[in-house]
């Protein structure tokens, strides 16, 4: 399976690690993610036994995938099943709002992807009678068909010191999973 | 964890979806919000800055705290809306014709039957009414009967407690060894001579750690005479939040009559 560079806290049984440059994208893989900046150090663990992983204490969240695509931040990234693609995509506004780049990793095919939190992910559901609205400081990841919108409210107020607080956010749209985690990273927008 | 999967049916009302997420239902009503609580929502929901005109009148009758209007927004609409913390516990109160004072920092929000005060306590906000708040703690919250004497960093509030002061164990503190030892923790000290203590009838809010909220400048109260925290003369010093702890060189000053 794949995991995160360093994740490894403990494992029984035989196990080899070995650095897959590039994320086991390939040539092509690795030189979108050196130009998008979505960088991503992943190791290849192989062999028998149980490998446990863990990344500075913050919550882990399995998510299974059957066939769809799950949309996550390298940051958030943990570990994956080998059988699933890992690769980059644009996020447009979105990922300028959250401060982590306009590029995102996403994780396509059949398994088991663990991803990181700040605290337990809420997993909300999106279809198409009940949009949902996300703070980007506390979106994690998505799945499924879902169109994201990014919406300012920035108005004369905002620039006079007297926003809602809550000026940028993202809509989504569909049908699919999105998940947040009950803490906001910093945003440039965390403070308007 | 992750299997369920909510929307906003299987969201609750006004209730907690994990210890750290807390769902608040709005039916074109009105919540009092810090902000950048809000993590997501369903619906259509409007946040707008206290200095809005329209709010006005709300402002008027529920929020007399104007050093922390920069900090506060209203939510109004209707959907459901998750509230959390940098991943902090939270939980929800419900206030009957009380009264409430806590740690500026841990409140989330509240209803806007309450009318929220500062209270004289730098740092410290005062809840009154009834209604319902959500307010954010560093583990499990626990409720205490005074007579107590409690840990600054652990206390999170107070409810109908009229007497919140300061306590020390004088015997270790007094003359210049007990200073340099509080100062240097040389020759024992145990970094509990300084505690609140809480008498009368009432409840005591702790919480199960010493790791306190980050709190946001605001600012400072009127400058007047007698009114603590203003810097002003006659009273206190311009030490907001925590009061002043021993071992800070201010104590050792004074206990040298500098």
């Amino acid at each position: 399976m794949k995991a995160k560079n360093g994740s490894m806290v403990a494992y029984d049984g035989e196990m080899a690690f070995k650095k897959l440059s590039g994320g086991g994208e390939g040539i092509r893989g690795m030189v979108t993610r050196r130009i998008t900046g979505e960088q991503m150090t992943v190791m290849e663990v192989r062999g028998q036994g149980t490998c446990w992983f863990a990344d500075r204490a913050s919550e882990i969240n399995l998510v299974g995938l059957q066939g769809d695509k799950l949309y996550v931040e390298s940051s958030n990234f943990l570990a994956a099943d080998a059988g699933l693609r890992t690769g980059t995509s644009f996020t447009g506004t979105r990922g300028a709002s959250q401060g982590n780049g306009l590029f995102t990793t996403t994780v396509e095919g059949h398994g088991q992807v663990a991803i990181m939190s700040d605290g337990p992910a809420v997993a909300l559901r999106v279809s198409a009678s009940y949009p949902l609205t996300v703070d980007p400081g506390a979106y994690v990841a998505h799945q499924g068909n879902l169109r994201q919108s990014f919406q300012s409210g920035v108005t004369f107020r905002t620039l006079l010191g007297e926003g809602g607080g809550e000026a940028f956010q993202i809509r989504f749209e569909g049908d699919g999973l999105v998940y947040v985690q009950p803490s906001e990273r910093n945003t440039i927008a965390g403070d308007v | 964890m992750s299997t369920v999967h909510h929307d906003p049916s299987t969201l609750p009302a006004d209730d907690n979806v994990n210890p750290y997420t807390f769902c608040v239902e709005l039916k074109g009503s009105q919540w009092f919000l810090q902000k950048g609580k809000m993590i997501a929502y369903y619906g259509t929901i409007d946040f707008n800055g206290i200095g809005h005109g329209r709010l006005d009148r709300l402002v008027r009758t529920s929020f007399h705290s104007p050093l922390h209007a920069s900090d506060w927004v209203v939510a109004e609409g209707s959907g459901k809306m998750l509230l959390a913390d940098r991943a902090f516990d939270v939980n929800s109160y419900d206030l009957e014709d009380g009264n409430l004072t806590i740690r500026s920092g841990n409140l989330l929000a509240f209803q806007p039957s309450l009318a929220l005060k500062q209270s004289i306590v730098p740092g410290f906000l005062t809840l009154i009414g009834t209604g319902k708040f959500v307010a954010a703690s560093n583990g499990p919250v626990v409720f205490m009967e005074p007579p107590i004497r409690v840990d600054p960093q652990a206390l999170v509030g107070w409810a109908d407690c009229p007497s919140p002061c300061h306590h020390y164990d004088h015997g270790y503190m007094t003359g210049l060894m007990g200073g340099l030892r509080a100062m240097t923790g040389l020759g024992g000290a145990s970094g509990e001579e300084h505690q609140f203590e809480f008498v009368g009838a009432g409840t005591v809010l702790l919480q199960s750690s010493e790791a306190l909220m980050a709190e946001q400048t605001t600012g400072a109260p009127p400058q007047q005479a007698g009114v603590p925290g203003s810097g002003a003369p006659g009273a206190q010093g311009g030490r907001s939040g925590v009061p002043g702890l021993p071992g800070q060189l201010g104590d050792l000053q004074r206990r040298f009559g500098l």
